[in-house]
């Protein structure tokens, strides 16, 4: 029985959805697990749990007021996304090993970049690249190409360096939310194939959990 | 020979030149109930949006059924689609996110070669 994992949700305060509603669909959707990244925000600490995992997503306005963030959630949650999109944000976020996951770094839209000295850094300091699926079910058309179109581009990259990868579903209400084997649909839609899609919904998201890509000193500190 | 045999077999493909097709049955969970034209505009539009005139051509999708359940908040059916185009149809309800502003999601439960396979589920 595979174990599937969603590591980006998003839950009340910040949407209207209570964090109770999104797991129970979710585990009628199969996951054996999910993660409440609020922007900026952690919540679900007393309802942490096998199923649920607590973390937060940074939304920074500047590198070093991204770096004051980091510093101040780091240790305190289980998870420590970075809300990407913008090029220098996304940069600070894969130098920093305290990072776990790059939240959609091309974007909600389709409008940040990434390109191979990022990915190499994001291999070395261990921070995982997310594919965001909510940006492909929200936009349509030439939105929708571009975005796919980026996708595609850094699974290049990030097949090229071994960097790991997650495919999540950025969920805000309890409708957001896809079945495994329809997030594995959608990944086809960019070019992943079955087995990869599966392990990055699988494997690599519980190893994010572990820490497995990090070295041992920056894990020592937690 | 009775003239309904005959009648039968010039009728009906026979079964080595009918196209292989796949049933899955779906739910849906929605904001509010949702009647079954607006779905199938729905469908139609995201199949088309993904894989245009060509691709939703190729995969001959039909909605054999859907009901909606009592709570107006959920739903299921069975949709029908050509054999080899399963994953594409299921990636197209998976960009389904709303039904004339009301919210929805959809998630296919079961894939059989028949309507009764795919109206009978496993015992829970």
């Amino acid at each position: 029985m595979l174990k599937y994992f969603d590591l980006n949700v998003h839950a009340y305060p910040e949407t209207d959805t209570p964090v109770e509603e999104l797991l129970s669909v979710a585990k009628r959707y199969g996951y054996a697990g999910i993660a409440i990244t609020n922007h900026d925000n952690i919540v679900g600490e007393d309802l942490a749990s096998n199923y649920i995992f607590t973390g937060v997503e940074i939304k920074a306005n500047s590198v070093s007021d991204l770096k004051r963030k980091i510093n101040l959630h780091w240790g305190k949650v289980s998870l420590l996304a970075v809300h990407g999109g913008n090029d220098k944000i996304n940069r600070a976020a894969v130098e920093n090993p305290k990072v776990d996951i790059l939240a959609h770094p091309c974007g909600e839209k389709g409008e940040g970049e990434l390109n191979h000295v990022l990915v190499r850094y994001a291999a070395e300091n261990g921070v995982a690249i997310d594919f965001n699926m909510n940006s492909i079910i929200h936009s349509r058309r030439g939105e929708r190409a571009r975005t796919l179109g980026k996708m595609r581009e850094i699974l290049k990259l990030v097949r090229k360096y071994n960097t790991p990868m997650i495919l999540t579903s950025h969920a805000h209400t309890t409708y957001d939310l896809r079945a495994p084997r329809e997030m594995i649909a959608l990944a086809a839609l960019f070019g992943m194939p079955k087995e990869e899609a599966t392990s990055a919904l699988c494997d690599i998201p519980r190893g994010v959990l572990e820490k497995r890509w990090k070295k041992e000193r920056d894990v020592e500190i937690i | 020979m009775n003239m309904k045999y005959i009648l039968s077999l010039l009728l009906h493909l026979p079964p080595s030149l009918r196209e292989r097709r796949r049933y899955l049955r779906f739910e849906v969970i929605c904001e509010r109930e949702i009647d079954k034209r607006e779905l199938l505009k729905e469908i139609w539009d995201s199949l088309y949006a993904l894989y245009g005139d060509v691709g939703a051509s190729e995969s001959k999708v039909w909605l054999i059924e859907y009901h909606k359940s009592e709570d107006a908040n959920s739903g299921g059916g069975i949709l029908r689609c050509a054999h080899d185009k399963v994953d594409e149809v299921r990636a197209s309800l998976a960009c389904i996110h709303s039904v004339n502003d009301a919210q929805i999601g959809i998630r296919v439960i079961k894939i059989s070669g028949t309507i009764k396979g795919a109206t009978l589920l496993r015992r829970q």
